[in-house]
């Protein structure tokens, strides 16, 4: 009996901290459809104006296809780095190596503000101030941890005996590598993309300090519009972005339910 | 043309310190070509750390490793082209039963027909040959254990080493799959070392074994030289059971089976040697397991074949202990 009412009221709490997470983002989604032309929660009747708006607007549609060119190509490159700083630190496991990886860490430790000042002060003598490379570049540097992180967890599960299996059967480090252990990190480079992706796509510090008007992306857009003008494209634009989040938080979920079904039928 | 290694392998003075603890103690070994070796000894023996040196997963503190002649201790483990079963198998997951058995080969570049060929042939040989296809997860602990045996075996290595394979396996099953590893290595030839801490199957299996305690060697013969003749008390007691009587001249060690108990008034098989009273019987079936508390010395442990066994043995009764001359075999040390 006291178990199934602790049990109970555990729910109860799961259900409201999730409620508390969530629902202000979900804020965005009746203020998206207000017909009214300033930011409203719309009264009785809806309008999908704004989405209209949204999707015929040169401007909106550029800086969605700019923030997706900078968040794929971080995303490609945190994974990389990420995967071969976490194997190399895996290999050489000593007490130097914990040092490293804390260093590592630091971009995501350290407050965005202060990466963001450093990144401006580096970004004007290098001339990568407002263009794409200096984003992606920027980005990969506050995203690769993320992947180290995720890359990292999958290889505390990694058997190190299929290491010495490979090598055993004749395989250099490299093949081993190739062949043994990128297959079964494939999860944490996964998911480490898949958080570097985010972390990009919706960036607005650093952007704001070193993007000015060659690159415009979907944030930044978005932090001028609430600025500037209260306008309720934003919120749409808003919509969108948690859509095509859930979409591919979906679609990583899926893929990590069919692999657990694969190894273990 | 490259000369085909022929397995013998030579080890000298090898020796492995973690800190300042040392795992292997100048071990001094050969092991002929063809030959089932197996190391056997308790957890912490050195063992494993011996094995890990030969395979080259392990770096050596002193001493050398040599193969037909040609030191390998440097060479690393990839270039030792030795085969290896893995303690827990070692599978490689995300690849099939083909795939797993083929590694070998196809990290060594050869042509996807020999790569299927020779596959085939050990699918066979370990009996795997319908499930070729599955993922190393869908396989039982006994076929897990077929797949690692015929990966290591694929690319015809010269010696084999086999770190406890049948430690993960329930006892029926293990038994059987002794058999299995005998007759394969009858049937191929190569140089087995095999690692156990199970008595009876470095017994069944072994044409040498190696008895190990402290990072050095206790004792090296056949499972037959070491249970009718151990020279220590560790190797008599590891190896099988053992009684130990104290006498004037040194410590003797006489196997349970190979006393006689009998009446009082009734002849042994040899003299009688001592005379006590049976303090516990315990029944296996084929035979039991008699404890005669002695007047002088530890309790004697007897083991009695049942059907000889014509008057019920019980509790408290008075009998005789004989045996023949030899069947107490005079130890050297501890």
């Amino acid at each position: 009996m006291r178990t199934s009412v602790f049990a109970s009221i555990n729910r109860v709490w799961a259900w409201l901290l999730l409620l508390f997470l969530v629902l202000p983002a979900l804020v965005a989604i009746p203020v998206s459809l207000t017909p009214k032309r300033f930011l409203s929660m719309p009264k009785g009747d809806f309008s999908l104006r704004h989405f209209e708006k949204l999707f015929n607007s040169a401007d909106w549609l550029s800086s969605f296809a700019q923030s997706a060119i900078i968040a794929i190509s971080t995303a490609l490159l945190a994974s990389v780095l990420g995967t071969l700083c976490a194997i190399g630190l895996w290999r050489v496991s000593s007490k130097y190596s914990e040092v490293v990886r804390a260093f590592l860490l630091l971009p995501l430790i350290i407050p965005q503000i202060i990466s963001a000042m450093a990144l401006y002060r580096l970004w004007i003598p290098m001339g990568l101030l407002d263009s794409y490379s200096g984003l992606i570049l920027a980005h990969t540097i506050l995203a690769t941890p993320m992947v180290l992180i995720t890359v990292s967890a999958s290889l505390a599960n990694f058997d190190p005996k299929l290491e010495q299996a490979s090598k055993g059967l004749g395989a250099s480090t490299w093949t081993t590598i190739r062949r043994v252990i990128l297959p079964s990190v494939k999860p944490g480079i996964f998911a480490g993309a898949l958080f570097a992706f985010i972390l990009s796509w919706d960036e607005i510090v650093v952007t704001l300090f070193i993007s000015k008007f060659t690159v415009y992306t979907l944030p930044r857009r978005m932090w001028n519009g609430i600025r500037e003008n209260t306008d309720p494209t934003v919120a749409a634009a808003a919509v969108v972005l948690i859509g095509i989040t859930i979409i591919l938080f979906s679609i990583s979920a899926i893929a990590a339910r069919r692999r657990a079904q694969t190894t273990s039928g | 043309m490259i000369e085909t290694p022929q397995g013998n392998l030579q080890i000298n003075g090898l020796s492995k310190s973690f800190g300042g603890f040392r795992a292997v103690n100048n071990v001094d070994l050969e092991i002929r070509k063809g030959e089932f070796l197996t190391l056997l000894g308790p957890s912490g023996s050195g063992k494993t750390t011996l094995l890990m040196m030969i395979a080259g997963f392990l770096d050596i503190s002193a001493g050398d490793i040599t193969l037909d002649g040609a030191s390998i201790a440097d060479l690393p483990a990839e270039k030792r082209n030795f085969g290896m079963v893995f303690q827990g198998y070692a599978l490689f997951p995300h690849m099939s039963v083909r795939d797993n058995i083929g590694y070998a080969l196809s990290v060594r570049k050869r042509p996807t027909s020999e790569i299927k060929a020779r596959v085939d042939g050990m699918l066979e040989l370990v009996q795997l040959q319908d499930f070729a296809d599955r993922k190393p997860g869908q396989l039982s602990g006994g076929q897990q254990q077929r797949v690692a045996l015929a990966r290591a075996l694929c690319f015809s290595p010269p010696v084999l080493l086999l770190d406890e394979p049948l430690g993960a396996l329930d006892k029926k099953l293990r038994v059987e799959v002794q058999e299995q590893l005998k007759d394969i290595h009858k049937r191929i030839g190569t140089t087995f070392i095999y690692v156990t801490h199970d008595q009876e199957e470095a017994l069944s299996m072994s044409d040498r074994v190696v008895i190990m305690r402290d990072g050095a060697i206790e004792q090296v013969g056949s499972p037959y030289e070491l249970y009718e003749h151990p020279t220590t008390k560790f190797a008599a007691s590891f190896l099988g059971k053992s009684n130990f009587l104290q006498r004037p001249d040194g410590l003797y060690a006489l196997r349970p089976e190979k006393i006689d108990i009998c009446g009082v008034d009734s002849a042994g098989v040899g003299p009688i040697r001592l005379t006590g009273n049976i303090s516990s019987v315990t029944y296996f079936g084929s035979m039991q397991r008699v404890i005669v508390n002695v007047v002088d010395g530890d309790p004697i442990e007897v083991d009695v074949d049942s059907w000889r066994n014509k008057q019920p043995l019980t509790e408290g009764m008075k009998v005789n202990l004989s045996w023949q001359k030899g069947a107490a075999v005079k130890l050297s040390r501890d």
